[in-house]
């Protein structure tokens, strides 16, 4: 090789060694952050590990803590999930604020804030987005969260397939729609995605073993509600809704007509298609009891039409290309009003937390015996006025 | 928007300046790119620079890991193809067909056009299309008459349409994912939209210069491909049979019966292993290596796009671009989402399904209220012309390559009027998608 040659590819070489080690402390720091979930004074009664309803998850990283949260009178028992697309932070942080703020008094409240662990550890190759939030607590205290990927880390399980041919494993429905195929081609991506995997498959991919788990989680504890919090692109048809398996289509109306909509808060009633296969409103309600429910809040930060990105827009929602979007072609490009020019963190959550609140105590409302009664919920109207989430943290 | 329009022109300034003035590779232009449109978006956005720089490093490497798949399954595609070629198998493979079909021209014409479509129909890629199927037919092309272009413009455009035809098409996928679609009922949507395009445009380029084929005359210029079928025997085709027999059973079969995919790469790499005894001696220290040479630039690429729209998003340029795509009145749409999706598809095709497809389904398929599996279908053909856009043009640059065409533009002057009639075929079919609804099955 000619000198000239040899220096360059040397120089090249370097660069290339100084980037992968410079990155890769970045991506390894991410991957090992620990989030400060504080249970101390909160009503945590105990913790359990998701591998006790999937052994075969024990020691690896899908298996997560279950926040349980014991009122002194038994009842019913919800359980709520929270980061299942890792790219919502507003799923993930509302569970968060449930397990730090709630106080039951009746009932139980299971709080899984991390279920897709994996897909908090990573972003999202192509998307730009940023790896983490910070929120400042009323003592001043600053507190951070993962900003994540929308599917589980290619670490975790790799290459995805061409497609993915989603199957219920070994499961056997319990509450299937007649006609309802339990098969379902998606994309091969979606194989990472804890929302298509669905009942689960026990020893499958680390996202199914997962799912698996909570299904297995909801049947040995006979959960009487599951609520999967999520966000979704303002263009996204589903929106500002409450998606309902046919199981709590009259529970998620009711909470609305007799609650929400009291509160001035607007939710779409969805119903869960019966063709889309692997998601938790469905496949939990067909292989389990529970009322099976998903709720989703717009979400600027995660679409398509967003403009620049990073820290301040995830939390404030504030994006001019919305703003532009919203305003053109009669506003019908989005679904939901962006007229303000912005959608904050601490709306999105207060939204989930109010959809929660009164999806539980309808449920009460409708089956006295799955009563479930909760304090100190985080007043939703001060959470929206105030415009900082992190007085909710403890 | 005027600062996203600032760094949208520092993004494509930066890469012209890289690509035509100081003549870089694609890839390296790409790169510089989306480190200058990095630097330029945050900084103007307040960021300090610390962050800057150590958001640009993290971005640019987690970017650069968003084809890897791609990427690898073209490493592999081109050791396989270069194995085949020095082992003596193309040669033998040409000389069979055209001994059993020279009387039936137009039959294999459109016989040879399938068979370029095979292995995109089952991967999703033309990429995969053009470098197996595509290098397997291009000498049979050559032989039977067809110049270097015109034969590198039928191997193109069989990828891209491959691609598209069903099982598999990664670009509806792409599009399915992002809107929440089933992959169900688009068999035949992508029947309708690739079949006839394909019998169409194969006889268009091809049969002019093979009606008049005189397999007497042709027979001295196959001694060379004949002699190698005698020495050989059936054993120098098992390469083929091993790609084509593991391509089959992993990708249609082996889900349904609960066995794990090993991937293209694995499939390449195995056929590959099987080709180094079966025919002429190959020294694989020599092979490989020269193999991997020939693929670097177009890996070099596919890890600039993935810089380069890593950062278009994160500075907001992407948003920029799908704004002002929509602003425009709703009459034209059509003609944003037949032109805009395409010159995407000069970064990545896929991304452009991701970008721009998505957007285009939710507005036909939702806001004007089309049929969306036939509108998802359409878009994904339109977006397959990406893969012939230059810079990255994988298609067509592998067309070219596997062809021994030296210069791609060639090939894409060639295939213009049937890339545009693809463009008005799927345009009609996307605006017309709810009276093609009854195509909606498999």
């Amino acid at each position: 090789m000619k000198k000239k040659g040899l220096v360059s590819t040397c120089i090249i070489l370097a660069v290339a060694i100084f980037m992968a080690v410079f990155t890769g402390i970045s991506f390894s720091k991410k991957r090992n952050f620990v989030e400060d979930v504080v249970t101390a004074g909160s009503a945590v009664t105990k913790t359990v590990k998701l591998s006790t309803y999937n052994p075969n998850l024990a020691g690896s990283f899908g298996d997560v803590d279950i926040y349980v949260l014991e009122g002194a009178e038994p009842g019913g028992q919800v359980l709520i999930l929270g980061g299942t697309h890792a790219n919502e932070p507003a799923g993930h942080m509302a569970a968060i604020v449930m397990l730090e703020q709630f106080v039951p008094t009746k009932g139980t409240v299971y709080v899984i804030p991390d279920i897709c662990k994996s897909g908090l550890s990573h972003n999202d190759p192509l998307e730009g987005t940023p790896q983490y939030l910070h929120f400042t607590t009323a003592g001043g205290e600053t507190r951070t969260f993962h900003f994540g990927s929308r599917a589980s880390n290619p670490i975790d399980q790799w290459p995805d397939p061409d497609t993915y041919l989603h199957t219920s494993g070994e499961w056997q429905p319990l509450n299937l729609p007649a006609n309802a195929k339990t098969t379902q081609t998606l994309s091969g991506s979606e194989v990472r995605n804890q929302n298509r995997c669905y009942p689960g498959i026990a020893n499958g991919t680390l996202t199914e073993k997962v799912s698996y788990a909570v299904t297995n989680m909801i049947n040995t504890l006979k959960i009487d509600m599951v609520i999967d919090l999520h966000e979704s692109s303002p263009e996204y048809a589903v929106n500002n809704a409450i998606v309902a398996h046919e199981n709590a289509k009259e529970i998620a109306s009711m909470a609305y007509s007799l609650n929400l909509e009291e509160q001035g808060m607007k939710f779409k009633i969805e119903p869960s298609p019966i063709s889309l296969r692997g998601l938790t409103h469905r496949e939990l309600g067909d292989y389990t009891d529970a009322f099976a429910l998903l709720c989703e809040v717009g979400n600027p930060s995660q679409g398509r039409f967003r403009g620049f990105t990073d820290e301040t827009l995830a939390i404030t929602g504030k994006d001019p290309c919305y703003k532009v979007a919203s305003e053109i072609h009669d506003g019908k490009l989005l679904y939901v009003d962006y007229s303000s020019g912005d959608f904050p963190i601490s709306l999105r959550v207060a939204r989930h937390v109010a959809a929660v609140a009164a999806l539980v105590e309808e449920m009460g409302f409708e089956y006295p015996e799955k009563e479930i009664l909760i304090d100190n919920i985080p007043d939703v109207e001060e959470m929206i006025e105030t415009d900082d989430l992190g007085l909710w943290l403890r | 928007m005027t600062p996203y329009m600032i760094t949208f022109f520092v993004m494509v300034g930066v890469f012209m300046i890289g690509c035509f003035a100081l003549k870089w590779p694609v890839g390296v232009s790409m790169l510089a790119a989306a480190v200058c449109g990095a630097l330029e978006g945050m900084l103007a956005h307040g960021v300090g620079f610390t962050q800057t720089l150590t958001d640009t490093a993290r971005m640019m490497v987690e970017g650069s890991f968003g084809y890897v798949d791609t990427i690898l399954t073209i490493a592999c595609a081109m050791i396989f193809m270069k194995v085949i070629e020095d082992s003596g198998a193309l040669d033998a493979l040409s000389s069979l067909l055209i001994e059993k079909f020279h009387k039936v021209p137009a039959v294999l014409l459109i016989l040879i056009m399938f068979i370029i479509m095979f292995p995109g129909m089952i991967t999703g890629s033309s990429t995969a299309a053009v470098l197996s199927a595509g290098s397997i037919m291009a000498p049979v092309l050559l032989l039977l008459g067809l110049d270097n272009v015109t034969a590198g413009s039928v191997i193109a455009m069989g990828g891209i349409l491959g691609m598209i035809a069903p099982p598999v098409n990664t670009a509806a996928l792409v599009i399915c994912a992002g809107i929440d679609v089933p992959y169900v009922g688009f068999t035949g949507p992508l029947l309708l939209l690739t079949f006839p395009l394909a019998i169409l445009f194969v006889l268009m380029l091809g049969l002019p210069k093979v009606k008049n084929l005189d397999y007497e005359q042709l027979k001295p210029a196959l001694e060379k491909q004949n002699a190698t079928r005698k020495e050989y025997g059936f054993k120098i085709y098992i390469p083929f049979f091993v790609l084509v027999v593991l391509m089959v059973f992993f990708k249609v079969v082996a889900k349904n019966i609960g066995v794990e995919d090993v991937g293209m790469p694995v499939i390449f790499l195995v056929s590959a292993c099987v080709g180094l005894f079966t025919g002429r001696k190959i020294n694989p220290l020599k092979a490989i290596p020269e193999a991997v040479r020939t693929a670097t630039p177009v890996m070099a690429i596919l890890m600039g796009v993935g810089m380069f729209i890593e950062i278009m998003t994160a500075t907001g340029v992407r948003g920029f671009i799908v704004m002002t795509c929509l602003q425009i009145p709703e009459a034209l749409w059509i003609v944003a989402c037949c032109i805009s999706i395409p010159l995407f598809g000069a970064v990545s095709s896929f991304g452009a399904c991701s970008v721009l497809g998505v957007p285009f389904a939710y507005i036909y398929g939702t806001y004007l209220g089309g049929n969306v599996v036939v509108c998802l279908a359409a878009i994904s053909l339109i977006a397959a012309v990406g893969d012939m856009m230059p810079p990255t043009a994988l298609a067509g640059l592998f067309a070219a390559q596997v062809t021994g065409v030296k210069q791609y533009t060639k090939i894409l002057k060639k295939c213009i009027i049937p890339i545009l009639i693809l463009l008005v075929w799927a345009g009609v079919v996307l605006v017309f998608s709810k009276n093609f609804a009854w195509s909606v099955f498999g």
